[in-house]
């Protein structure tokens, strides 16, 4: 073996015992979960939500586009007139149900891509385990009022 | 001149026949041509200008419109030129200058013309900057029907419809240029029995059904074709279901053998009595008189039912049985009611609603064709069109419908024969005569028409000379008609059920009959029911003296032949009718099986006398005021919620198939409710797997339904045989005439309304506020008279009961009779008409 042969093992030895001293004095990179929050890039899919407008009133219109752009057919949306005097949404038609079946949902994000109004979001919220089937369909009382209010919309959209 | 032409358009040569238009060629050889305002079934207006093409004339090459243009010969016609394109571009870009982007919020969205043409021929950018123009939006022009002003692309064809099929221009155009806008014309009202077509044919969502309002998409639901059971043209219609379990709308399908594509309001709205929470979901049992009804089991029910029957045949005998079908029911169900009454039940006594007591047996129009006159198509062979004792306008608005138009556009007369001067009547010559003197007027009909041809020796013996006066029609109009009648080539002569439903009913048949041979129309003479299965109901043999296939019941080889297809005897002698077993409740009648009637409410002393049954077995979707006074209730599934075929006025079998189910109910289709109890009552385990398994017996059991098998009828049903005319024209009936009780007697007859107050149409709540309020009408000569003033409450009463009710002065009604529309309000007019058409009654101010 040449000389420099050895030079170069001790340097590479050095350079690898360097990232080890380096890493040495960094704090572990495991996350505490549940007790700390892990940051989502801005354009995650996660659990739908329902927007609402400034004034309170929803955006949704029950126009059903999102259902039908569904591929896996998790929504189910029924529409209803708005009382004039007391409406839900702005112009005369509301959604009366709104249903999205999380078991269903693959969480594509078609839904707020079809959406007019951009009432139906895809939040950042990702824990949705359960323990009954039936909690797995989210209705139009809790898209309205997600855990985390948010109101971001996509960058992009 | 030759009655084809030949031209060529895009280059390619087609022949069609003379007066074709351009755009109905295009559409023949495939090439679209995009349209707003033509439309199959109206007039042409070319006011959109969508349709441009480019034809090449004696002054060059110019864009004309291709929905107004026929077709000439050698005419050279291109729609794919760069000018062609260009113009309609820019018509689409002009239509949509002011038409909202509010899609995603429309009724129409999805299946709209305007959409489609905007993908397929539109521009694809908007030069529009100034705001759109604002007009009314969510405007209800009738109860039914909501009109968006900013929507509408001013096509006309809701105000051609209007105008050219109903003859009612209610809506017009108003205002001018970019402002003019559809609207109610003034002083009117949208009321058109078949207004709600005018939903079907907007191009846009400007017209959209008030009652399926944003209740569906046309992606997410679900097709049938099926027929609507309102009246007994049995209107082909597309129900759209959501879910498997709900009816979302109603629209118009084609058949160009019943409705054209166009269906009356009634079929259109009144659908959301089904799945409706007021349904039975249940079977309900009294064990005993002073007990109410509790919800049991369908096992428990049906042994109950079984036994009781048996108990109470075994008691009484099996004649004090009987059991009522009903004609807005299924041939399947019907069939199987009166073959467990008289096979299993050995008892006679079998009949519907206006069955039995109709002495003239209905026998269907020969053709609806040929009262029909579509756009394009030749005209209605009917040259004279006689209306006797129905009024179509509320009964049968699809034939008056196709009347009008035969009328208008066809060439035909038409004479309506009727207690009352009718809405269809006053377009043609009417007669008014008195309800109760049908036969003289008929005779006299027929002796005058005999007169006429010659034959005056013929006229029977114990006929009266002259038209008798107390009819309230002239001699000179009995002469007037009866001379139409022997000028007609091809008169059609439609009788409704009400006419021979008195004690002389056989007489007035027979006379119609003399009157029809006599005029040489005896093939075309028709006696219709009223409800969409009556035909069928007869067919099938719910009928007292009728077995299945319409054979008297004492027809020996009718009762071989079911005999041998049941394995089983039939009872002997003739049954009871409707109204006579409701009357013998108590007496003749210890068990009655009710199933889809409703006698309770329409007689005050029947419901009392229902009290009186040992048994009661009740067949219902609701719990009825029969049903109340019932001892078993079995819930049933009714229309859309149970497969069945019904046959129309024409004798045209139709599927109606199953299109929802209806969840947490135990309601169960008639037929297995009956095939259930058949099982019980003969001991026996097999029954009929489905619908279909009835109708291939029924197919055997009827001669003139052999070809009849479900899968055959397809969507657009089969037209089957006119049976063998009853062409018995025995010893002439005589009946002595009732005179009036006292000189102040009036003669209260009863019709039907299009909206009644029956479940079907009040648990629609669009169509609440249109059921009339019930009332009296009679002449403001008869008022004047009693000092009664218009809209004051009176009292009408006979020895068979009193009512009060609103009185209306109306001079549609003659001197001396009134007349009370039945199925109104809580105080039936039956009460006082005692199961007949019409009665003596007098008349006092409350």
């Amino acid at each position: 073996m040449s000389v420099n042969g050895y030079i170069k093992g001790a340097f590479e030895i050095a350079k690898g015992l360097g990232i080890t001293l380096k890493n040495l004095h960094r704090g572990p990179i495991t996350v505490e979960y549940p007790h700390e929050a892990i940051p989502v890039y801005p354009r995650f899919r996660g659990k739908h939500e329902l927007r609402r407008y400034e004034n309170g009133m929803e955006r949704c219109i029950g126009c059903m586009l999102c259902e039908a752009a569904c591929p896996t057919n998790a929504i189910y949306v029924d529409a209803a007139e708005n009382n004039p005097h007391d409406p839900v949404s702005p112009g005369e038609r509301y959604a009366s149900t709104y249903e999205v079946n999380l078991l269903r949902c693959v969480f594509c994000g078609d839904c707020e891509e079809a959406c007019p109004t951009e009432a139906i979001v895809l939040g950042h919220d990702f824990a949705m385990a359960n323990y009954e089937r039936s909690d797995f369909i989210l209705t139009k009382d809790t898209l309205l009022n997600p855990d985390e209010p948010q109101v971001i919309i996509r960058p992009e959209a | 001149m030759a009655d084809t032409v030949t031209l060529s358009i895009n280059d390619e040569q087609v022949t069609v026949p003379r007066g074709t238009l351009v755009i109905d060629a295009a559409t023949q050889m495939g090439i679209e041509i995009p349209v707003f305002c033509s439309h199959p079934k109206l007039d042409p207006v070319a006011c959109c200008r969508q349709c441009l093409v480019e034809m090449e004339g004696p002054r060059g090459t110019m864009l004309n419109t291709a929905c107004n243009m026929p077709c000439m010969p050698d005419m050279v016609v291109r729609t794919n030129t760069p000018a062609v394109q260009a113009a309609q571009e820019a018509n689409l870009a002009f239509i949509l200058l002011h038409h909202p982007l509010d899609c995603p919020i429309c009724d129409k969205g999805g299946e709209c013309p305007l959409q489609d043409m905007t993908m397929r021929f539109g521009p694809g950018v908007s030069q529009l900057v100034e705001p759109k123009r604002r007009a009314q939006k969510n405007y209800n022009i009738s109860d039914t029907i909501v009109l968006d002003q900013e929507r509408c692309v001013i096509c006309w064809r809701c105000v051609r419809y209007l105008e050219e099929w109903e003859e009612k221009p209610q809506l017009g155009l108003f205002e001018r240029g970019g402002d003019t806008i559809i609207d109610v014309q003034p002083g009117t009202c949208v009321d058109a029995k078949t207004s709600g077509n005018i939903i079907d044919i907007c191009p846009v969502g400007a017209l959209t059904n008030r009652g399926s309002r944003f209740q569906y998409r046309p992606w997410q639901v679900e097709r049938t074709p099926t027929i609507s059971l309102h009246d007994p043209m049995g209107n082909n219609i597309s129900v759209d279901t959501r879910n498997g379990t709900e009816v979302r709308r109603i629209l118009g399908r084609e058949n160009m053998g019943v409705n054209d594509q166009f269906i009356t309001d009634r079929d259109r709205f009144c659908h959301h009595w089904v799945g409706h929470p007021d349904r039975l979901t249940k079977p309900l049992v009294r064990r005993s008189p002073n007990e109410q009804l509790t919800e049991v089991s369908w096992p428990e029910a049906l042994d109950f039912a079984a036994r009781r029957l048996q108990e109470v045949s075994a008691a009484a005998g099996s004649a004090a049985l009987g059991a009522i079908g009903s004609a807005k029911l299924s041939n399947e169900s019907n069939y199987l009611l009166q073959r467990m009454a008289r096979q299993h039940l050995q008892t006679p006594n079998v009949d519907h609603r206006q069955g039995g007591d109709v002495k003239a047996a209905p026998t269907g129009v020969p053709s609806l064709a040929h009262l029909m006159q579509p756009q394009y198509g030749p005209k209605p062979e009917a040259d004279l069109i006689v209306l006797f004792g129905v009024d179509p306008a509320e009964e049968i608005p699809m034939l008056d419908v196709h009347l009008k138009r035969a009328l208008s556009r066809g060439g035909s007369r038409q004479i309506a024969i009727h207690p009352r001067r009718t809405e269809s009547g006053r377009r043609g010559q009417s007669l008014q005569y008195r309800p109760g003197l049908e036969l003289a007027l008929v005779q006299s009909l027929a002796r005058a028409a005999l007169t006429h041809t010659g034959a005056a020796d013929a006229v029977p013996a114990g006929w009266s000379q002259t038209t008798p006066v107390r009819t309230g029609v002239l001699q000179a109009d009995i002469e007037s008609v009866a001379d139409a009648l022997v000028a007609s080539e091809s008169a059609v002569i439609i009788c409704g059920p009400d006419i021979t439903q008195q004690a002389d009913g056989e007489a007035v048949r027979q006379a119609l009959h003399c009157l029809a041979t006599a005029t040489g129309h005896a093939e075309r003479l028709a006696f219709i029911g009223l409800d969409a299965n009556s035909q069928g109901c007869h067919d099938v043999g719910v009928m007292p003296g009728r077995l299945p296939g319409g054979e008297a019941v004492d027809d020996h080889r009718a009762r071989q032949r079911l005999e041998s297809l049941w394995q089983g005897a039939l009872p002997q002698g003739f049954g009871l009718t409707y109204s006579q077993m409701l009357e013998g409740c108590g007496g003749d009648i210890k068990g009655l099986y009710v199933m889809g009637a409703d006698p309770a409410s329409e007689n005050a002393r029947w419901a009392e006398n229902l009290g009186r049954l040992d048994l009661l077995i009740v067949q219902e979707l609701f719990l009825t005021a029969t049903a109340q006074r019932a001892d078993i209730v079995l819930p049933a599934r009714g229309w859309v919620e149970t497969d069945g075929t019904f046959t129309n006025m024409e004798r045209r079998v139709q599927r109606s198939p199953k299109a929802v189910d209806i969840h947490g109910s135990e309601a169960a289709p008639d037929w297995l409710i009956l095939d259930h109890l058949c099982g019980r009552l003969a001991d026996r385990s097999q029954g009929y797997a489905s619908v279909q398994a009835i109708t291939a017996e029924i197919a055997e059991a009827v001669p003139a339904y052999r070809d009849i098998a479900w899968d055959t009828l397809g969507e657009l049903g089969r037209v089957c045989a006119r049976p063998e005319r009853d062409a018995r024209v025995e010893a002439p009936v005589q009946v002595a005439e009732e005179g009036a009780p006292s000189s102040t007697a009036l003669r209260l007859f009863r019709g039907r309304t299009f909206y009644d107050n029956s479940r079907l149409c009040t648990l629609t709540d669009v169509v609440a506020n249109l059921i009339p309020e019930p009332y009296l009408a009679v002449n403001p000569v008869d008022l004047a008279r009693r000092d009664i003033g218009d809209g004051s409450e009176v009292t009408v009463d006979n020895d068979y009961g009193s009512l009060t009710v609103t009185v209306r002065a109306d001079e549609e009604v003659a001197p001396g009779t009134a007349f009370m529309p039945e199925g109104l309000g809580r105080q039936p007019v039956g009460t006082v008409l005692n199961g007949r058409y019409w009665e003596w009654v007098s008349l006092a101010a409350a």
